[in-house]
């Protein structure tokens, strides 16, 4: 009856709301908001509703496990640890450093990234070290660095109730994150206004001033025109421009023809651009959000530098209740990327290729260190396919299900001679693992991650391991010493902290008192700003002065056409995250899932023969599928789409590889696809049944 | 009439009580003005309870055993709803097992909180006599006086060196209670609110628009002191027994109601988002439980990230009142 | 004011359901089967009256709603129909004779037997919508209380139609019209091509007599169109009764999950108050009556 309360962080999205877990015994029993949390206020998601679910015991894995010609069995840790030690040994031995690599997890804490990239780089010799902000945020951080010069939301949760104006770009804030979602739905319904630009009619969308429904892949047409109106009129903000960027004229000239074809290439008419235009430059303080609508395009990075290029013409940085700010997806996303989880920096974005960067860090770590780039996920999924990578150590990611092309990605990992998976439970990227390691969730050990406002809160233990699981620096740590160094052999979580911090310029006045003093600190957190920043870029930026580059419409790379008539984009759905292996066992949260997976408007449903929650299939040029549909009035004519958290399902099967040329971010909002019923009453059929019978790739 | 007795404090009553009742105490502070983000429902109605086991053979029922407990500290809308809920789990038997080991020690609220609007629905802010067994009110020149209202309550102090009080003290108390009613900032648009939804003048369209903001998170549900709504599993033990777990449920979900067939007669976000609202203030659920299912807690405000906790909604729909009921 | 603390006079209601075995089953159309289970304990449950509905519980699986197709006999031995439409229900197309299983019962209301003496008695079923009624039939014709008593039964196709051979049984006693939304010319037999609602003119035109009550299980559509038919032809709303389908997770009121939105505010549970229902008792749900 007396219970234990631990406040900690949730693990779900990049909002970072507080939680209090409420543990008896060893249990968790329930789960509460934290009334005082500066983000969320006494609020909790759906998610965050149902974490006590998610790190239930049941179907958790318990001890490390090898695999078997007959399935798994149950290993100790040392035979565990002898067998990745062995064949790392040898792949290195045989092939080098390129040949080995770490994915690390936007789900995991500062620590254990830090610890992921500290194992790559000054034990295994090699930068092939990523995470999972490929599929989310890369074009954010190539992009806004480019500008900017840092690749983080400028702004705070706090500014939404200090705008005139919210601009809401090709993001579904009440779905992925929630709880800003309704900060906005709040400061809208006390006055604010807002607009949402997005193909989809979202939520948002229903109660915005504005919606502009746009075509998918057309967002730097209708930005660049947005920006012409803006500077033919003279609403730009010329003093700032003046003061603090630079690059005005070759922009002005690139979006000068901006309105030619951007009607048809938008479906968006002038007088609404011009609207929007006059609102975001005339409002005194504009905020704009955005998120994966914008990036998840081969044209990502130039999407991002488009929207800069507005944000600045406006002077619409640097100020409270402005800012350019992006939505990022993962709990600790922005920590994976602030740790140098990425093949091309260190911690705080020191860049790999600056000499005097990798002499810090040698320095620091007293080895010598790689100096040939890192592969990103894909370029080691590539590289495995042709046999040159050939060792891999995951955590906290299901790629099979939340990457593109998953049959690809299915075969890339099938070749690999070592692949050592830590995970809470058994996902399909688990079950095609060499080694199976036991890891601990976030109720059950303590760290840091940073939220989307960089904010960095401090996550606490509530609950032991159970079975053998460990943490994950701490197994990092382990494999480390089985390779013969003592690296990572730290006494505790804030022991990792103080080495990174001590490294890490933006972390360099942080401390775990200091954090739990202040509810969380923002970086940058530097001698300068001893208690963080709430707002990037007051004075100036970290690049001197803001750069205006000109950018210009790319098309999708598939685009529909006779044969596969429909685009299909993917969405999430606000109860569910990434690949589901936490939230979906919740009771609660698993009974949400629709009965239909694929949305589809009620003109093309009808064209097809398609009926409210009937069984069809999805085709596209890389794979096959079968769901029920869901007809919607929220998506256009001739715009599909799906959620990609089921493994029934997965729209990873259908979407399309084509890449962004600068960050490598596959184009996972458009791809073209032929949608056709099945007949009334078939059941459709799940992946594995759809494998099985076509004989796919198992291992 | 209830006796009245002067307590010196609290840690007397505490440790005496302590001899029979493991003690629980929701607020962090007893005497504080906002009532805990968590309310007691869970103390009888538990979170997660198992209902049954099936070991093969038989089907086994679990009630749970807890030891005797006092919620010690309870203010009057967390009373007042446990009253309710007593109503409404009245033949449940896993909520009676809890139900009759508590010893209920409430107290009065003289302040009123920020959300709170007990005064406005008949639910405090003084607690009443028949929703505790002890009533703890602060004295302002010190010290507390100690109301006995029932006779587990007066058993519970038996032993206790307390001297009574008198009815002046009693009537100095009523009045700091109706200070703290006058202190309720202007309430209108709840009544005009509650006349709205109890006569069914709120119009679909409205119910939609609120139900756009939605965003299905349960945290209303899971707060609101007199929502009872819960889902069933089965769960299998390691030793291949079975269990049939209840947990709470919310009717904001959008299953809530959906059938294996995929019929779901509750669809509509704002359907769900009326049910909620006819459930707290439909003037038929008042007719079969003597009161409305809102006790005034105010928790809903607080935690609805999608802005339609009460005082939002209230506020969104008073308009719809009836003219004469201003 | 707030009431007693506590009732002191209610008996406690168990949630623990009753062990009981299945005996067997036959298939019944397209993945719907009859099953026979039989009560380890055949006083276990008071006896049902057509209409009432049991849970069932399969270990593991979890608990759902049936329909009596016969009500338990001395030994406790009876039937329900199942469709396999979730989980509970594939569970239970998994179960072996001899499997055990968890039974509660009888709840809700059953149809109102006691109204249906000396009167012309319409039974309109659609689809799954027979079971429910299969019990209350076989009693009317066993006891014959009516005056007349016919029955239409609508199916969407040939394949999705069940109970052939109590529909058979039942067509050598009264009047019964087999609908078809859609079937060849072939798979029509003898059945009539549409709707019930569509058919319903005609149907009547054939009987010859004007039914002065009807009893209506289906769809909630079908059920509400042809309420509403009725009342605009000049039939009583009183004289209408239908039942109503929820997803239940305690049929003793207490889980909430089978409220039914009333208009009124008047608040229902299925499980308890229904699932039959007058339609005057829940017109306000559905279509303003004609004036
Ligand atoms: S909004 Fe994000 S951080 Fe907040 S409760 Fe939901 S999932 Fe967790
Ligand atoms: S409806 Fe809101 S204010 Fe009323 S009792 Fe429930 S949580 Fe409290
Ligand atoms: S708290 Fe608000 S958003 Fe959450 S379920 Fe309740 S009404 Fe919906
Ligand atoms: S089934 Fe639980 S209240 Fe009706």
């Amino acid at each position: 009856m007396v219970s234990q309360t631990t406040t900690t962080i949730c693990p779900f999205c990049g909002v970072g709301c507080g939680l209090n877990l409420h543990t008896e015994d060893d249990r968790l029993i329930s789960v509460t908001p934290q009334l005082d949390h500066p983000v969320s206020r006494g609020q909790l998601c759906s998610k965050g509703w149902s974490s006590a679910y998610g790190v239930d015991l049941r179907g958790r894995i318990l001890h490390p496990l090898i695999r078997t010609p007959r399935g798994f069995r149950q290993a100790s840790w040392d035979e565990a640890l002898t067998t990745i030690g062995e064949a790392l040994q040898q792949v290195l031995n045989e092939d080098g450093p390129m040949a080995v690599g770490i994915i690390s997890s936007a789900r995991a804490t500062n620590e254990d990234n830090y610890a992921a990239q500290k194992l790559a780089r000054a034990v295994l010799k090699t930068n092939n070290i990523d995470h999972c902000a490929r599929i989310c945020h890369s074009p954010t951080v190539a992009g806004l660095k480019q500008t900017l010069g840092s690749g983080a939301m400028t702004n705070s949760a706090a500014d939404i109730f200090e705008t005139d104006l919210i601009v809401v770009f090709g993001a579904d804030p009440t779905e992925n994150h929630a709880i800003l979602g309704g900060h906005i739905m709040r400061a809208h319904l006390a006055g604010t206004k807002l607009i949402v630009v997005d193909p989809r009619r979202t939520r948002l969308a229903k109660l915005a001033d504005m919606h502009l429904q746009l075509k998918p892949g057309s967002n730097i047409a209708l930005i660049n025109a947005l920006i012409k109106t803006i500077l033919d009129n003279h609403w730009q903000d010329s003093e700032y421009i003046e003061a603090r960027c630079e690059g005005l004229v070759p922009l002005a000239a690139a979006v000068a023809n901006a309105y030619d074809g951007v009607e048809r290439t938008t479906g968006i008419d002038l007088e609404t651009i011009r609207e929007m235009a006059r609102a975001y430059s005339k409002a005194s303080r504009a905020m704009i959000f955005y998120g994966m609508g914008i990036t998840q395009y081969v044209s990502g990075t130039n999407n991002v530098i488009a929207l800069s290029n507005l944000a600045l013409v406006c002077g619409q940085i640097g100020r409270p209740g402005t800012g350019i700010n992006p939505l990022r997806g993962q709990n600790n996303v922005q920590g994976a990327c602030d740790m140098g989880c990425l093949p091309n920096v260190y911690p705080g974005y020191q860049a790999v290729a600056d000499l005097a960067a990798r002499d810090k860090f040698s320095h620091a770590w007293k080895t010598a260190l790689p100096e040939q780039p890192g592969l990103t996920s894909l370029g080691m999924s590539k590289a495995a396919l042709d046999g040159s990578f050939r060792a891999l150590i995951l955590f906290g990611e299901d790629p099979v299900i939340t990457d593109p092309d998953q049959n690809q990605e299915r075969l890339a990992l099938s070749k690999l001679d070592l692949l050592v998976v830590a995970e809470l439970t058994m996902t399909d990227t688990a079950r095609m693992a060499d080694v199976v390691l036991p890891a601990a969730s976030f109720a059950e050990k303590s760290g840091t991650f940073t939220n989307c406002e960089r904010r960095v809160q401090h996550v606490r233990q509530a609950l032991p391991p159970p079975g053998e699981a460990r943490g994950d620096w701490q197994w990092l740590a382990a494999i480390a010493r089985q390779l013969g160094s003592d690296q990572l052999d730290w006494s505790d979580s804030e022991a990792v902290f103080r080495e990174m911090a001590a490294l890490t310029p933006s972390y360099s006045a942080m401390s775990y008192p200091h954090i739990d003093e202040h509810c969380g600190l923002q970086w940058p957190c530097s001698a300068e700003t001893p208690d963080g920043t709430a707002v990037l870029h007051s004075n100036s930026f970290p690049i001197g002065r803001a750069r205006l580059i000109p950018v210009h419409p790319t098309e999708i790379d598939e685009s529909a056409d006779a044969e596969y008539p429909l685009l299909l984009t993917t969405n999430r759905l606000h109860f569910h995250y990434g690949c589901g292996s936490m939230t979906r066992k919740s009771p609660l949260l698993e009974r949400e899932i629709p009965p239909g997976l694929l949305f589809i408007n009620p003109a093309d449903a009808r064209d097809l023969g398609i009926l409210h929650r009937a069984p069809v299939g999805v085709r596209s040029r890389r794979g096959y599928l079968e769901t029920c549909a869901m007809v919607s009035e929220d998506l256009p004519p001739g715009l599909v789409s799906m959620p990609y958290h089921f493994r029934e399902a997965p729209s990873n099967q259908l979407t399309n590889n084509a890449q962004d040329p600068v960050t490598k971010m596959p184009e996972l909002k458009a791809c073209a696809v032929a949608v056709e019923p099945l007949p009334p009453g078939r059941v459709p059929r799940s992946m594995d049944q759809l494998n099985a019978e076509q004989g796919g790739i198992e291992r | 009439m209830m006796s009245c007795y002067l307590l010196d404090t609290l840690e007397r009553l505490h440790s005496h009580l302590a001899r029979v009742y493991q003690i629980v105490q929701p607020l962090e502070d007893v005497g504080q003005s906002a009532p805990p983000l968590v309310s007691p429902k869970g103390y009888f109605f538990a979170e997660q309870e198992n209902l049954f086991v099936f070991d093969g053979e038989c089907f086994r029922e679990t009630l749970p055993q807890p030891p005797p407990f006092v919620l010690f500290g309870v203010q009057s809308c967390d009373l007042t709803a446990i009253a309710y809920q007593d109503q409404f789990f009245a033949r449940d038997p896993y909520y009676q097992a809890r139900r009759q080991q508590a010893l209920l020690v409430g107290i009065d609220c003289v302040t009123p909180c920020e959300h709170g609007f007990c005064a406005s629905v008949d639910a405090g802010p003084g607690v009443k006599a028949g929703c505790a067994d002890l009533i703890l009110h602060a004295r302002p020149e010190g010290g507390w006086m100690l109301m006995v209202c029932s006779d587990k309550g007066g058993e519970a102090i038996r032993g206790m060196e307390l001297d009574q009080m008198d009815d002046t003290e009693l009537r100095a108390r009523d009045r700091r209670i109706d200070d703290c009613i006058a202190a309720f900032p202007d309430d209108s648009h709840l009544h005009r609110g509650i006349a709205a939804i109890s006569q069914g003048r709120v119009p679909d369209q409205q119910w939609q628009q609120l139900g756009i903001q939605c965003l299905g998170c349960s945290g209303c549900t899971t707060l609101c002191p007199t929502c009872s709504c819960y889902g069933t599993r089965d769960l299998s033990e390691d030793q291949g027994d079975i269990r049939r777990q209840r947990f709470w449920d919310s009717c904001l979900y959008e299953s809530f109601q959906r059938e294996a067939s995929q019929h779901n007669p509750s669809e509509e976000a704002g359907e769900r988002v009326r049910r909620f609202w006819t459930h707290k203030f439909g003037d038929n659920f008042a007719k079969t439980f003597g009161r409305y299912g809102c006790v005034g807690c105010g928790r809903c405000e607080q935690t609805c990230p999608g802005v339609i906790g009460v005082h939002s909604v209230m506020r969104r729909i008073a308009d719809y009142a009836p003219d004469d009921d201003v | 004011m707030p009431r007693t603390m506590m009732s002191e006079s209610a008996e406690l209601l168990s949630l623990t359901p009753s062990v009981a075995e299945l005996l067997d089953f036959v298939d019944d159309g397209e993945a719907t089967r009859r099953y026979r289970f039989r009560l380890r304990d055949p006083n276990a449950m008071a006896t049902p009256l057509p209409g009432q509905f049991f849970m069932l519980s399969v270990p593991g699986a979890g608990e759902a709603p049936f329909t009596f197709t016969t009500v338990p006999d001395r030994e406790g031995i009876f039937c329900g129909l199942v469709r396999r439409v979730g989980s509970v229900t594939s569970a239970l197309f998994e179960c072996r004779a001899g499997d055990l299983v968890g039974v509660r019962g009888p709840f809700g209301r059953g149809w109102p037997m006691e109204q249906l003496a000396g009167q012309r008695v319409l039974i309109v079923a659609g689809g799954c919508g027979l079971a429910p009624l299969a019990c209350l039939i076989d009693q009317l014709i066993a006891q014959r209380p009516y005056r007349e008593l016919a029955l239409v039964y609508g199916a969407r196709q040939r394949s999705l139609q069940m109970l052939d051979d109590s529909r058979q049984r039942w067509a050598q006693q009264v009047p019964l019209f087999d609908t078809l939304d859609t079937a060849t010319e072939a798979e029509l037999g003898g059945a009539l091509l549409g709707t019930p609602l569509e058919l319903m003119d005609d149907i009547l035109l054939r009987l010859g007599w004007v039914p002065d009550k009807v009893l209506l299980c289906g769809p909630e559509v079908m059920m509400n169109t042809l309420a509403c038919f009725f009342v605009e032809r000049g039939h009583s709303p009183r004289s209408i009764w239908l039942s109503i389908e929820r997803r239940m997770h305690c049929a003793v009121g207490l889980c909430g999950h089978c409220y039914l939105t009333q208009h009124d505010l008047s608040h229902h549970y299925v499980c308890r108050d229904g699932p039959t229902y007058r339609w005057d008792s829940l017109q306000p749900v559905h279509v303003a009556l004609p004036e």
